[in-house]
């Protein structure tokens, strides 16, 4: 019993990350078409700088290096992580923003992402290269004093309150001015800009939210492993990300959280609790990318809009004033058929 | 006409891509409150020098003045939030957007562009998005477009499309709105339609109008004042009638411009 529960309850943990990264990604994609093929160097960047900010200072001879050291209480790693996340997308803006669009843009993210992947993994002093952070404390951990399951639950619930945050911010950005700019710029970006929309900037803050964003699920994956190395954040993470995303309909936050169930949780996580193949270690990660690629193309072939389409905008009814057809239909005669 | 009538003034605009020279001095002055038309042969550079004065392109030499603010090779979102809007040579709605939201998008300067106000102060837009709506809807109406109000601006027929387009510039209340071929492409009852729309319009608004036009009839009908452009550069203006009798014009519109233009050198 204590296993299933334990077992539900990590799956929901990972859930719950995957759709914060999800709602990241939306913003940036689903809302502003910004083609971020690095999402999780900002998970990374997050769950790095959460880490050393509330690590205590290195230890000499513990063949453990890492910068800062702060021995600081979680909610200011939370915002430390998430801030460092948000300004590294934010330096990435600057380079790429500017001048780039669709797949260049894709391309140069996709490069930072391999520098940043470089720097991390071989400069040992940073964040103790490929080794990783080790022993990240869990906030709370040492007050509650909980069985590990019980942690586990308990950490379910901050993880999702952190997740319903970012889902009505993600909701309230897309109701906006600001989303419906975000989303003209995703439509035609020339468009916006001579309609008067500062594209540049209004791209800037879909990208830094979305960075920020992904930062939140990065601190939150730290914690609940309490460790973190570049093998847990190579590129192929970012595709499960766009997947997840992509299967469940771009545009849509709910979208973003039903494939974060069926790509991230289903596939992806789920799977790696299933026992080894007796003589194909390694099979069963390879049939679950299989399967997450399988699923991306069939999505495209038939739902391309994912399971969830965006919705359409409705506004708040206004009955028109009185007359005001009649007028419109005086004022330009014989011509009430619309069109060609 | 005197300058200061003027809310556009051009000058000497010159603009080349590698040895292609697209734009080789381009002045003229766009009176306010007329509607004016631009107009010469296929690759006259009348498409660059929208792109131009609009700050899609920026020059490399000449100037342009509007409203009294000197905008040569402003980004094109100044030069919107200064009040010059232009529409393109096709039809670019926003596809995946409502035919009312792409209304939505266009007014000037929301409040809810902010994300501080989005996040913390979302009462602060409502009243606004609210008289925003008012007026796209009494727009929709106007253009015959209140019933698709709801589709998606990529299920709008061809002729729907350009309809929504000039709705849309009217939205961002432009103080000049550059028509770049409104009427290519359409019906002959559509572009009597579209026609009464902008004269409507500089009626009630008082905006004014630079349109691109291949179609010489509209142009007649329609325009206070011709610009005729041939080989990058500004040939004459004047009324339709004027132009007429201008050889230099005909010529133009006879050979593509190429003799008498080069003869002068």
């Amino acid at each position: 019993m204590g296993v299933i529960l334990g077992y539900v309850a990590t799956l929901g943990v990972y859930f719950f990350i995957y759709n914060i990264f999800a709602f990241g990604l939306n913003i940036q994609f689903g809302y502003t078409g910004i083609l971020d093929f690095t999402v999780i160097t900002f998970m990374a960047i997050g769950g790095y700088m959460a880490g050393v900010a509330s690590l205590g200072p290195e230890q000499p001879g513990s063949d453990i290096y890492y910068v800062l050291g702060l021995s600081l209480p979680w909610p200011v790693a939370l915002v430390i992580g998430a801030a460092a996340a948000g300004a590294a997308g934010y330096v990435l803006g600057l380079i790429a923003l500017r001048r780039l669009r669709s797949d260049y843009l894709a391309i140069v993210t996709l490069a930072a992402g391999s520098i940043v992947y470089g720097v991390i993994g071989n400069a040992n002093g940073l964040f103790d290269g490929f080794e990783g952070l080790v022993g990240v404390p869990q906030p709370l951990n040492g007050v509650l004093k909980l069985s590990p399951n019980s942690y586990t639950l308990f950490f379910l619930g901050l993880a999702g309150v952190i997740m319903a945050i970012c889902w009505f911010v993600a909701e309230r950005i897309y109701r906006s001015p600001l989303g419906r700019a975000m989303r003209a710029i995703r439509e035609d970006l020339d468009v916006a800009e001579a309609y008067g929309k500062r594209t540049f900037r209004v791209r800037m803050t879909a990208m830094v939210i979305g960075c920020v964003f992904v930062g939140i699920g990065g601190v939150l994956t730290i914690w609940f492993v309490t460790a973190l190395a570049p093998a847990g954040w190579g590129t192929s993470e970012t595709f499960v990300v766009w997947a997840a995303l992509i299967v469940g309909g771009r545009g849509n936050n709910l979208g973003a959280v039903v494939g974060s169930f069926l790509v991230a949780v289903l596939f992806n996580e789920a799977t790696r609790f299933l026992p080894a193949i007796p003589g194909h270690p390694s099979l069963i990660s390879e049939i679950r990318n299989m399967c997450i690629g399988g699923l991306v193309i069939l999505t495209l072939w038939f739902r391309p809009q994912g399971a969830v389409a965006e919705r359409k905008a409705r506004f708040f009814e206004i009955p028109l004033r009185p007359g005001a057809l009649d007028e419109a239909a005086k004022s330009v005669p014989a011509m009430a058929t619309s069109g060609s | 006409m005197a300058a200061d009538d003027e809310i556009l003034s051009v000058h000497d605009l010159r603009r080349s891509f590698g040895g292609v020279r697209a734009l080789t001095g381009a002045t003229f002055g766009v009176g306010r409150g007329t509607v004016t038309a631009l107009i010469g042969p296929n690759g006259a550079g009348k498409t660059t020098l929208v792109n131009v004065v609009a700050g899609a392109m920026k020059p490399q030499a000449g100037s342009v003045v509007f409203d009294g603010r000197d905008i040569t090779g402003r980004p094109s979102h100044d030069v919107a939030l200064n009040g010059l809007i232009r529409t393109f040579q096709i039809s670019r709605e926003y596809p995946a957007m409502t035919v009312l939201e792409n209304l939505m998008v266009s007014p000037q300067g929301q409040t809810g562009e902010h994300l501080w106000t989005v996040l913390f102060r979302p009462s602060r837009y409502r009243a606004e998005e609210r008289a925003h709506l008012e007026r796209a809807l009494e727009v929709l109406a106007d253009f015959g477009l209140y019933e698709k109000r709801n589709d998606y601006a990529r299920s709008l027929s061809g002729g729907q499309k350009r309809l929504l387009e000039l709705a849309r510039a009217v939205m961002a209340r432009p103080k000049l709105l550059v028509l770049d071929e409104p009427m290519a492409g359409i019906n002959p009852a559509l572009i009597t339609r579209l026609a009464e729309h902008i004269l409507a319009l500089r009626e009630r608004e008082g905006t004014t109008f630079l349109m691109v036009e291949h179609n010489l009839d509209v142009v007649e009908d329609m325009c206070d004042n011709v610009i005729v452009m041939a080989v990058g550069r500004t040939l004459a203006t004047g009324t339709m009638a004027e132009l007429r009798e201008n050889p230099e014009v005909v010529s133009a519109y006879l050979t593509g411009g190429l003799v008498d233009v080069r003869a002068q050198g």
